[in-house]
């Protein structure tokens, strides 16, 4: 059975905001090599496509294709995505904690409080971003920081594919909400029409954000950039694995084997 | 009777390619016949009547990973029955299967594509009743030399 | 004007990240990690080369934080990074994990500013297998002094 094409797009986030363009700082996967994939790993994809159609000329085998976008220098997208609110609210119990136990204690030293205070960490505020929530600062270890150099970048969000290989509908690319929403969430998946072999560039548009300082305030600032990829559709007909050609009998022995 | 008999192929591409075997539970066959016996194992035993259609359809339990049905051979009375344990290492002990065409699965990319071949025939009125006819099944997981894997086990049964 | 940004520092807060993507279906079928496995950093402006490839050479600065993780290309199968083996006067690598989950990735601190860059060792758990693959080509750490050997 034919995968699904999973497509990976990694960002070098740091680099993409400080030069503001994902050319040289985005590096694209496919798990189509052994198919025909080109430029695996690097920042020129050319996704392949290996369509199937059946003798009456109809398609055979649904391709579809995924995207995942991923930041070089942040937690990996295998750490679930529900993961910063957790760990903020695992600080804050613990925070808690040690303020009740100071409490209880009857004494409260300066060095405590600070070092509760660097604890609770900071909070940024959303700015013109789409889906962020105000959340504290978590660095690339996953621990909450109190650094606003030192914050992970959030995952970057796909907001459009368009390009050619859309507009000729050769694929019919849709953002989908998972059932599995806490995890997973929102992700970008396309079925592709195969009947039309050739090469087809797809633009894909990213929101990467960055925290900047406004009025004395932490705020998430948005940054949307494009970069390109491409599919290249082949198309074969489907045959017989027993004839090589149409329905026959079964290849069956005179005698079959004991047992 | 049904004119046609599908026989699912659900193979754990990772499980079959970390344990190098589809045996430990990473292959799961089976089909809709109402008489079928062993099904979810890869020792299932499919009814099936002359003139039925046989259907075989790869399946994989990760929407990310390729299974493809490299071949199924039948195999003939003499051949050495098929290994207790896990598969047998390729060019060990291997049964003589009924030479069948080999299919030219090259997509017009130049690459290997078992996902072009359709895997039915119809069960020939010659089929003896009442012997199994065991198959060799081959499963292609990926490209490389562990990708291929196979058991011996499954058969289609006239009753 | 957009608001300056904060990311401007003498010493990057972040640590140097070396990201790991690997094929894990791949390695296992073809048995090759080294086609399959592909490396990256975040110090590509900084000098850093080989990227895409098994033998990265990550351009670092004694003082520096340094961090490797790992991306699978299939994202249902399990790949970890197993160790890394590195000559313990240059860095002592530690396996943690992020916190509240057992996805691991491991740390350490350059200890001295290298002049010959540094080769290392990366092996890592694909799958269900319990023995870990190491690729023969090998990733370096580089000082700024390697630059000139390092040119491809």
């Amino acid at each position: 059975m034919a995968q699904q094409h999973g497509i990976i797009v990694l960002f070098d986030v740091e680099n993409a905001l400080k030069e503001r363009t994902l050319a040289g700082n985005t590096y694209w996967f496919d798990n189509m090599k052994l198919f025909g994939s080109a430029g695996v790993g690097t920042e020129k994809l050319v996704t392949i496509v290996p369509g199937t159609y059946f003798s009456d000329g109809s398609q055979a085998t649904e391709q579809v294709l995924n995207w995942l976008p991923a930041a070089l220098g942040a937690i990996p997208p295998t750490v679930p995505r529900n993961y910063l609110a957790e760990q903020e609210r695992a600080d804050d119990r613990r925070t808690l904690d040690e303020l009740a136990s100071l409490d209880a204690e009857g004494g409260v030293e300066e060095a405590d409080v600070k070092r509760l205070q660097r604890r609770v960490g900071k909070r940024a505020r959303p700015g013109t971003g789409r889906g962020l929530t105000e959340g504290k600062l978590l660095d690339v270890t996953g621990r909450t920081t109190g650094s606003a150099a030192a914050y992970n970048y959030p995952a970057p969000v796909i907001t459009d594919i368009t390009g050619q290989a859309v507009v000729e509908k050769i694929m019919y690319p849709a953002q989908y909400g998972s059932p599995d929403m806490i995890y997973d969430g929102w992700y970008w998946a396309a079925t592709v029409d195969t009947s039309r072999p050739g090469v087809y560039p797809y633009t894909m548009h990213v929101q990467l954000h960055e925290l900047v300082e406004q009025g004395g305030e932490m705020v998430w600032r948005s940054v949307d950039l494009t970069c390109e990829s491409s599919l290249k559709i082949i198309s074969d007909p489907k045959r017989n694995g027993f004839t090589g050609a149409g329905l026959g009998e079964l290849p069956l022995p005179a005698v079959p084997a004991a047992g | 009777m049904s004119d046609r008999i599908s026989i699912v192929v659900m193979v754990d591409a990772v499980g079959a390619l970390s344990d190098r075997t589809l045996h430990n539970g990473n292959l799961s066959l089976v089909d809709d016949g109402p008489a079928s016996r062993h099904q979810g194992t890869p020792d299932l035993v499919t009814v099936v009547s002359p003139g039925q259609i046989v259907q075989w359809t790869p399946i994989h339990v990760d929407v990310q990973t390729p299974v493809e049905i490299q071949a199924i051979e039948f195999l003939p009375a003499g051949a050495v029955p098929a290994p207790a344990g896990p598969d047998a290492a390729p060019g060990t002990a291997a049964p003589a299967a009924v030479p069948a065409p080999t299919v030219d699965a090259t997509d017009s990319g130049g690459h290997e594509n078992y996902d072009l071949l359709v895997w039915e025939g119809v069960v020939p009125y010659g089929m003896t009743p009442g012997v199994p006819y065991r198959y060799r099944l081959s499963v292609r997981l990926h490209e490389g030399p562990n990708a291929v894997l196979h058991v011996d086990s499954p058969a289609l049964l006239r009753v | 004007m957009p608001p300056k940004s904060r990311q401007a520092e003498r010493r990057p807060a972040r640590p140097v990240t070396i990201t790991a993507v690997v094929d894990p279906v791949a390695a296992l079928a073809s048995e090759n990690l080294d086609d399959n496995l592909y490396l990256y950093d975040t110090n590509r402006i900084a000098g850093s080369s080989g990227f895409g490839t098994p033998a990265l050479h990550s351009r670092v600065r004694k003082g520096d934080t340094l961090l490797w993780n790992v991306i699978p290309l299939e994202c249902e199968t399990f790949v970890a990074l197993a160790d890394i083996e590195i000559d313990p006067r240059i860095a002592e690598p530690t396996r943690k994990v992020y916190p509240g989950t057992d996805i691991v990735f491991w740390t350490a601190e350059v200890k001295q500013d290298l002049t010959e860059p540094a080769l290392y060792r990366l092996s890592f758990l694909l799958g269900t297998v319990g023995t870990p693959f190491t690729p023969n080509a090998r990733p370096a750490l580089a000082g700024a002094a390697g630059e000139g050997k390092e040119r491809r």
